[in-house]
Parts: C-alpha cells; structure tokens; sequence
C-alpha cells in the first residue's frame, strides 16, 4: 500500500519536471519579473535575483532566482554545512546566494505539508555528479531553520568512514570502534548550530563517562556535548547519546527535528579504515556510523530525514552510478525502504541563463569573448548545464 | 685484336677514373663505341699497365648503367609481346589492354606481401623504367652535335637562348606595333590562376640533364619578365609549356549525400580515426546539442575539459552548436585518441549539411585532415623510440 502510494509520489514528481522545460523557454525571465516585488523596468540582469529570503515564500514562479542569505545565519546554521567550493565562492563574492530551484521547492514543500504526528519521512535526494544535491539540502535546512526545528547535520558521511587517523576501541562496546576527532569537530559544529535547544532539552537518564565523571538525569543536553568537545575521549559516545535523546524526546508537542544527512550511502557501503590486524573494518563497527543508522530509521515522528547519496567522495563505487538503489546496495535500500526519491537535475535553460548572468554581474567572467552569445553557446556545449562543472569552468575565464 | 682494344680501352678508363676521380661521360662511351662499331681502328696508341684492384674499383665509379637505343627498342618490343601474352593469359582481349590491366593482371599472378609498394613486382613500359639518358651528342669524329656542349649543361643553355629569343620577338613585334601606331597597354594577358611554374624536378626531366636551384630560379626569371611585357600572349603556348594546374584540393572530399530516417530528420553518418581510436558518429538534423557517447552523456564520458573542446570544435566553426544532436560509438585507443577520431567523424558527417564555401574553410582549417601520427616503433639497442639507455663509461 505505502509502496503504491509511493510510486504515484513519484510518478507526480517526473511529471511534474517534464512540464517544467514548458514555462522555462524563451520568456522566463519575464515571467518571473512580472511577479516580482521589485519593478520590472530594472536592468534585464538584476532579474535573476529575488529579494525574498525566506525559502518558505518561494513559489514557483521565483525558479532560476538567486536569494541571498544573510551573513549571520550562513555563521550559525552553516558553520561545516556547505561544500567546500561554495564556501570558497562565499568568501569571493562576501555573499551567499543559492538557486531556486525545483527540487528544493518541492522538498520544502513536503516538509510543510508533512503532519508532524506520523512517523518522519525519509527523503533522498540523488541525481548525478554536480548537479546539485548538497546545496539542495542546504536549502531545505535553511528553511527548516527559519521555521525554528532543531538541525541535526552531518556535511559528509564519507569523511567518517575513511581517512581517520585515530581510531580506538571504544570503551562502551568492545567490538566497536570510536573516532574521536570526527566526533568532537562534529559536536563543536552541532553546538554552533542549536544553542538555544541545547539549554531546553534535559537529559532523560544518567551517563556515566568514567570513574569519577558523569552526568545527571535533567541536566540540559548542552552538558553533555560540552563533555564530548572537551573529553575527546568519550566524544563519540557523547554523539551517540544526543542522537538517542533527541530522537527520544522528539515528540509532536515539543520541537521539530530534521536530520539531514549528505552521502547517505557511506552508512551501508564499505571504509578504507583497517584493524590492527589489517582486516577491514565494517561500517556497522563504527560508534557514529552505528548511532546515526538509529537515526535514519522512522520509528520515531515529530520530523524529517533528508539525505541525498551522492557518488563523489565514496569508496569503491564506480563513477557512473547514481541511482540509490546502485550508491546504497541491497542493505542500505531495505533499512531505507519506503523512501521519498527526489532527483535533482542538471540547469535548464532559465536556470542556466540565470547563473551565467550572475557570475556576469559579480564580474566573475573576466574574457572578452565570455560576455557575448557564442561564448554563452560555448559554455552551455562545454558544460552541459551541469552546475558544478559551469562553476569550474568560469572559474578560470 | 679487339680483345686488345677492349682490355686498352678499359685500362685507359680504369686510369683515367683513377686519377681524376670525376666521372666523366666522354671516356667510356669513347670506348664503347670504338669498339662496337669500328673495332679494327684503335685510338688508343698508348698501352698503360694497371693492376686489378684499380679495374676493380673504377666499375663501382662508373655512374649508372648506359642504355643504347638498340637496347630500348628491344626491351619495347619485348614488352609488347608480353603484354599480348598477359592478355591472352587472363582471356582479355590484346588490342584493348590497358596499363591497369597489366597491374591488375600482376598483381594477380605474382601476390607479394611486401608492405613497400616499390619493391613488388611490376610490368611498365620501357620508358617508364629504364631513365631518360641522353643520346650520344658526337659523331664519328668526336665533334659535337651541339654548338652549346663545352658550355657543360648544353640543354639548359640552349633552353635559355630559345627563350630570350622569344623575348626578343616579342620586344620586335612590340616595335612593329609602334612603328604602325597600333600600341597599346591593355592587350591580352597570359592567365596564370590555377597554374603553378615547374619546380627543379620537372624541368631536369624535361632537359634530361641535371641543373641547379640556382640555374631554375634564373630561367623563372626569365620567363617572368616576358610576361611582363604588354604582347607577351603572342608566346603563350610556350610559356604554358611550363606551368602545372595546380589541383582543386576540396573536390578532392567525398561527401556523402544526407540520409533521412522514419520521422523525416535529417541525418548523417561519418567517420574518423585517430592513432587506434576509430570513432562512427550520427549527426542529427533539428537538435538541441545532445551528444551521447557510446550511449553515455559526453560529460560522462570526458569528464576533461580538453576532449569536449575537441568535440565542440566543428560545430563551433560551423556555428551551429545547438542545432545538432549526435551518437557515437568509438572504441580503442586513450582518452585524447577518442575526442580526436570523434572530432574527424564528426567534421566528415558534417559536411553533408553544408555549401562548398564551408567545406573549403573547413579544410583549411584542417578538420579535415586525418593526423598521421602513430606511435613510433621501438628499436633493438635502444629503451624506446628515441630513448638510449642509459650511458655507462664503463
């Protein structure tokens, strides 16, 4: 029943990106001037900005627009967040602005329409490499954030499961494995994010961490990750018990959790991380890989789970697949299983005359031959409209 | 007797060749010919001992092989026959037998595996095999035909004084017409477009003789400066006598005509080839730029920026980027050898979609042109193509 539901969800969802290209040639811009608050008379490049910030004003007919976030919030809700390149284009142009684009929409959308009593649905995102997946997730926290949910982010489920200089055994279990420095840098991030849920939300039972420290029942949970930063020792113990208070603690009634995780498929697939004995390890081995799995699971209602796979940055998968069924293999799929599937896409032709006339107006196109018609053709042959090989590409012009 | 005067005459030869160390015509052909046609007289008075290390030698310096004309027409006339033989052998018809038949014919009867194409058998004419050699320029007195031969290179002189006496002829005929009052300046001009002067190669075997860059640049000259004389079409057929057409490259392509497919679209198949890359790309009429590589999207595929600027080349040139969709399918080679097979494939399927004018500009901007460039072999003694090892003192 859930799966036909499902299926119909996302039957909705490619007809509705197959109806998209129809309004998005030849007058979109117009299209999206005439709604605007600011006067269409303006020059034709200021038309692909938006002055609404608030991703939950954004409707349709602000796609292939550029919002600005104000520099306070990219600081608190995105202090490991975004990707790295973005956050170099950030410094650059000393301010953040992302696309409006319809896969975002349509999860904000959901996460509006969502009713908070059902058990969290599961969303993921996937699509091909660059087109856009992780700052499509930005976007959906972003709002989530305005709205005043609790953020649970994890930037990169690759990093934690290879290149880890440290690794050792955990204390709490014995087959597992702890990895102290992801862990803290984590809850550094984590606190920067929701300081204020830290103060209200009490612990429900007593951790004990060593002989002579732990932590009691009714502290506030901002305790414990203050433990877990300055105990690097215990830090992924200390991840492992927000997580399990959090998710215990989400009910209708109180705050509203998102977790959003990017590289989902890192969970399920394989590490590059080995034993002494140079065996590999198991991801399940893993103390924050093992209480993150917890998380993903929808036995707990009051939120959402957003997670996008993405094949850039995880081991051992081949670089033409996409599709989650192939990223996450047959064990993540079924813990996964029923998901909401949302693909994101390349630019289409609005959204794509929308980011060059951006990097036009912040002067990111220097070439003489970049500002006239066959260079806009040359650039649209050369990248396919893929965002993120548009963005290396200017990057040098 | 003339055994006497053969082994003299040798000697003297042998000497002679010894000593100077040039080879000159005159001496063995002087010999060649006391003895062939009057071997009761001998010239040669003087008997020189020599020894026969030094006969050895000078028959290794005696320059090329002379053929007599006696020895031509025979091998003419031998060819002939054979020819008719062939005919008959491969049930052709022998008036009717043409030069590619007698290749075909050869080829036929003697395969060879040899890669070089000169080094298999083959059945010409004489004249085609045996060099063009001058005939003998004195007579029985040894007096020279010529009145140019102690200049040294008799033809070219002599090509050079025909030549200016044409130029004085029409300097002549000019006078008349001003005598007559008929001069004018506007008169009939040679037309040199699509025509080339000979090049040294040419005009040696015209003359039969060797000559200089030096001695071809002059009489050029020469020529150039009749030409800039106002009546210089009186001499016309003599100029054009050494000037070459110059081929029309582009008529040279082969485009195929445009194929169309169930749903009335236009489209094209070409093909190219690169080091061991072979690329077969369809171009599509009516496209939005969709370009599928072995049924991968292109940026899949080349996820270098350098091979997609190879594959937006010929439809950058031809200003036709989002026009077109394409499929190919390549194989072999690495990733530079691919972009570079598709990109002729591609200028090849393209040139079905456009005028003369294009393809000519398409060619000279050399997307037409297949690189040659494969790898080199590697030699024994060496590392590589080019590399030595490494260079021990000991």
């Amino acid at each position: 029943m859930a799966l036909t539901r499902l299926n119909r969800i996302v039957q909705l969802s490619h007809t509705v990106s197959l109806t998209r290209p129809l309004h998005g040639s030849g007058c979109g811009l117009q299209l999206g001037a005439a709604t605007q608050t600011e006067a269409p008379m303006e020059s034709p490049r200021a038309v692909f900005r938006t002055s609404e910030s608030e991703p939950a004003s954004h409707g349709e007919q602000h796609i292939g627009q550029f919002y600005t976030i104000p520099p306070s919030q990219v600081k608190t809700i995105f202090p490991h967040g975004l990707p790295y390149r973005f956050q170099q284009q950030i410094k650059t142009f000393n301010e953040a602005c992302l696309m409006v684009r319809k896969p975002a929409l349509e999860l904000i959308g959901y996460l509006k329409k969502a009713d908070p009593t059902h058990p969290s649905v599961r969303y993921v995102l996937y699509g091909e490499r660059g087109t856009g997946k992780s700052l499509s997730l930005c976007q959906a926290l972003h709002h989530c954030s305005l709205q005043d949910w609790l953020i649970l982010h994890v930037p990169d489920a690759h990093l934690w499961v290879k290149n880890c200089k440290e690794l050792m055994a955990s204390s709490y279990h014995r087959a597992r494995f702890d990895q102290p420095i992801e862990a803290s840098v984590w809850l550094k991030n984590f606190r920067v994010t929701n300081e204020r849920f830290l103060k209200q939300i009490k612990t429900s039972q007593k951790y004990v961490w060593s002989k002579r420290e732990f932590t009691d029942e009714g502290r506030p949970l901002g305790e414990i990750v203050d433990q877990g930063v300055t105990r690097v020792k215990n830090a992924s113990d200390a991840v492992g018990v927000v997580l399990k208070e959090l998710k215990a603690q989400a009910r209708p009634g109180s705050y509203r959790l998102v977790v959003g995780v990017d590289g989902v498929n890192a969970l399920w697939g394989r590490t590059t991380l080995r034993k002494e004995d140079r065996s590999l390890i198991d991801p399940s081995e893993l103390t924050l890989v093992h209480n993150l799995r917890k998380m993903m699971k929808n036995d707990w209602c009051g939120g959402a789970v957003i997670a996008t796979v993405t094949q850039t940055g995880s081991v051992f998968t081949p670089s033409s697949a996409y599709l989650p069924q192939e990223l996450l293999g047959k064990e993540g799929f079924d813990f996964l299983d029923p998901f909401l599937p949302v693909l994101v896409p390349a630019y289409s032709e609005k959204e794509f005359e929308s980011s060059y006339q951006y990097y036009r107006d912040r002067r990111w196109i220097q070439h003489h031959t970049g500002h006239t018609e066959e260079g806009k053709k040359e650039l649209l042959f050369l990248s396919n409209r893929n965002p993120a090989a548009l963005e290396r590409l200017c990057a040098f012009l | 007797m003339s055994k006497m005067a053969a082994s003299s005459g040798r000697a003297l030869k042998s000497f002679v060749q010894g000593c100077c160390g040039c080879s000159s015509v005159i001496l063995p052909s002087i010999a060649r010919n006391v003895i062939l046609q009057k071997p009761a007289v001998t010239v040669l008075a003087r008997l020189v001992c020599t020894s026969s290390t030094l006969q050895r030698k000078n028959i290794a310096a005696a320059g090329p092989e002379k053929y007599t004309q006696e020895f031509i027409k025979k091998q003419i006339e031998e060819f002939n026959i054979g020819k008719r033989h062939l005919a008959n052998m491969m049930g052709e018809d022998p008036e009717t037998f043409t030069q590619e038949g007698i290749d075909r014919a050869i080829a036929y009867l003697f395969p060879s595996g040899l890669f070089e194409k000169r080094a298999r058998p083959v059945m010409k004419h004489p004249d085609e095999i045996f060099p063009k050699q001058r005939a003998v320029q004195w007579g029985e007195d040894g007096r020279p035909f010529h009145f140019l031969f102690y200049t040294g290179k008799q033809s070219y002189y002599s090509l050079m004084h025909d030549t200016f006496g044409k130029f004085l002829d029409i300097q002549k005929y000019q006078d008349s017409m001003r005598a007559e009052g008929l001069f004018s300046q506007d008169t009939k001009q040679v037309n040199l477009i699509g025509s080339r002067w000979m090049i040294k190669e040419e005009l040696e075997e015209i003359l039969v003789q060797p000559i200089s860059d030096h001695d071809c640049l002059r009489f050029i000259q020469l020529l150039e400066r009749i030409l800039a004389l106002p009546y210089c079409s009186i001499e016309e057929e003599y100029i054009q006598r050494f000037r070459r057409a110059l081929e029309v490259q582009s008529k040279k392509q082969k485009i195929e005509p445009l194929q169309y497919d169930e749903n009335e679209v236009a489209f094209s198949i070409g093909e190219g080839r690169r080091k061991t890359a072979t690329a077969t790309a369809t171009v599509r009429d009516n496209g939005s730029g969709n370009i599928t590589v072995n049924g991968v999207d292109y940026l899949l595929y080349f996820p270098v920026l350098q091979d997609r600027e190879q594959l937006m080349f010929p439809f950058q040139f031809l200003d036709r980027l989002g026009k077109h969709d394409m499929e190919c399918k390549v194989t072999g080679g690495g990733r530079s050898a691919q972009a570079g097979a598709i990109r002729l494939a591609t200028a090849r399927a393209l040139l079905s979609f456009i005028t003369e004018n294009e393809v000519e500009s398409m060619r000279q901007a050399g997307l037409l042109t297949p690189d040659p460039r494969v790898k080199e072999r590697q030699k024994p003694g060496q590392e590589g193509a080019r590399r030595k090892f490494t260079w021990n003192k000991r």
